[in-house]
């Protein structure tokens, strides 16, 4: 059931980025701030090594206690996180680091402020620089990620889900409320890992369960490696054909 | 919201509630009493901004995505393209302004609101294609609540396809110009609306990322009364200019003239 599911997810129990990023990377340099704004809590952004591979790791905070997910906003990030981002993707891409995103989020931030600072230039531009990135990058959905707030992340050469892990145009409830009617559509969208693994969509659903650390960062290693033999204008041929298969599939 | 009144008859203007023959909205579907607009169909657009029978529309074979099974979606579909004559919920092709040849894309609210979808965004990416192909410059009449939920993670990923069409445009050195209408939200605004080169918003058009339903739930923030308006955006430096619709066509021209390349 979908409502077990998003009570799963967004438990205070479930796994969060700060661990998952504790355990795959070492010597994790934060970066701060957007440099115009602010910084953004609800986003960690900085450098690290994935085994001795420089990496660049844009993680989403949400929380796992009240006090927390106020102050991380429940993982919604505002205009200030895309742009400190942006930021550091557009290093990436002059020192040829990997993108790796960790993403738990009902969606990008709503709210007066951001909409006033540009919510939606920011993240159409990081959608648009992370689609053009020369070196690799992957997303890694731990809870959920919704809307085109949790897409800008996951505009990658791989995507890699938990099992009970959701993505989906908007987040189920809003869907619900924006398409009221009788039966609730969210039945009949694939949003789950396996469903969105199916579509071509998802590259790898990693097992849950006590190992659940351990197997992302085989997943990790895994793809990150088939990534390093390619050249900076396949990474981004393979990013645009693997979105543009996605939609063809099914279509008649 | 959607009134296309028939000839003589008598609409309540949806902003100021002054009753308003049909003869007066004029061509420009403005109330005489607020001064305000009613949201224009595609081919409303077309014939206020483009020279007289210039258009010549992009042909598409339609293609329907069987992986979606969403009750209730293919009725709606097909009540939306009986009612409003089109396709879908954007028209594309080549026209002139002034003689200037361009490539244009005009979405229209009145099918499904607009909604960014499987179909509306191939379209969208082939019009960018073309656009590169031709050597020409591109200019969209966005008018869009944001990506269609009824084709869920499908819709979503049209905002980086086309993106990633806009790219290899972009090589052309074209300009390309979006024209913010009412109204621009979500997905589509977050993606190409906001990423062509010249970004306009015309006169009293909603525009933003969220919903102010969705802002009043989720945050504290107190909303002032023109909050998304094309007025607001531009006092906070988000738009390249506010544009009256009257004047949207003698903009553009000198727009394009400014680019044209030799
Ligand atoms: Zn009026």
């Amino acid at each position: 059931m979908l409502s077990d599911q998003l009570k799963q997810i967004r438990s205070q129990n479930r796994i969060s980025s700060r661990t998952v990023l504790n355990y795959l990377f070492h010597d994790f340099v934060a970066i701060h701030g957007d440099r115009v704004l602010g910084d953004d809590a609800a986003l960690t952004g900085g450098v690290a090594l994935f085994n001795d591979q420089p990496v660049t790791v844009l993680a989403v905070n949400r929380g796992h206690n009240a006090v927390q997910r106020q102050h991380f906003n429940g993982g919604m990030v505002s205009v200030s996180g895309y742009c400190k981002a942006l930021r550091l993707i557009k290093a990436a891409q002059r020192f040829n680091r990997p993108v790796i995103s960790l993403i738990d989020m009902p969606g990008a931030d709503a709210s007066a402020y951001s909409e006033h600072h540009g919510q939606s230039q920011a993240i159409a531009e990081m959608l648009a620089e992370m689609g053009e990135l020369s070196s690799p990058n992957m997303a890694i959905f731990l809870g959920e990620g919704h809307s085109g707030g949790a897409l800008a992340f996951a505009n990658t050469n791989r995507i890699i889900m938990l099992e009970n892990a959701l993505f989906s145009v908007a987040s189920p409830e809003a869907v619900a409320a924006i398409v009221n009617t009788d039966t609730d559509i969210n039945e009949y969208l694939p949003m789950t890992a396996t469903a969105l693994k199916r579509i071509g969509l998802v590259d790898d659903v990693v097992r849950e369960g006590p190992k659940v650390l351990e197997n992302i960062e085989r997943a990790v290693a895994k793809q990150l490696s088939a990534l390093n033999q390619l050249n900076e204008q396949e990474l981004i041929n393979q990013r645009q054909k693997k979105y543009l298969k996605v939609l063809e599939a099914g279509r008649e | 919201m959607s009134q296309q009144p028939t000839r003589g008859t008598w609409t309540k203007c949806p902003h100021c509630g002054g009753h308003v023959n049909q003869l007066e909205w004029g061509e420009y579907c403005q109330c005489p009493h607020c001064h305000q607009y009613l949201r224009l169909t595609a081919q409303q657009r077309l014939k206020i901004t483009v020279d007289t029978n210039s258009f010549v529309p992009l042909e598409f074979q339609r293609k329907t995505n069987s992986q979606l099974q969403v009750p209730g979606y293919a009725e709606k579909l097909t009540e939306n393209q009986q009612r409003t004559k089109l396709k879908e919920a954007v028209l594309a092709g080549q026209a002139t302004i002034n003689g200037v040849s361009l490539m244009i894309g005009v979405m229209d609210s009145h099918f499904m609101m607009g909604t960014l979808n499987t179909e509306v965004g191939r379209v969208i990416r082939v019009l960018y294609t073309t656009a590169k192909q031709r050597k020409l410059p591109l200019i969209m009449f966005i008018a869009s609540g944001g990506a269609r939920m009824q084709e869920g993670i499908f819709s979503l990923l049209q905002m980086n396809t086309i993106l990633m069409a806009k790219r290899e445009f972009d090589a052309t050195k074209q300009v390309s110009i979006s024209v913010l209408t009412d109204p621009t939200m979500g997905g589509v605004s977050a993606s190409f609306a906001f990423k062509n080169d010249l970004v306009i918003a015309e006169k009293n058009a909603q525009i933003g990322f969220a919903g102010q339903r969705v802002i009043k739930a989720t945050s504290a923030d107190k909303l002032p009364a023109n909050f998304q308006t094309a007025e607001d955006l531009l006092q906070h430096g988000l738009v390249d200019d506010v544009v009256a619709r009257e004047h949207l066509r003698g903009y553009l021209a000198t727009l394009l003239k400014l680019h044209q390349r030799g």
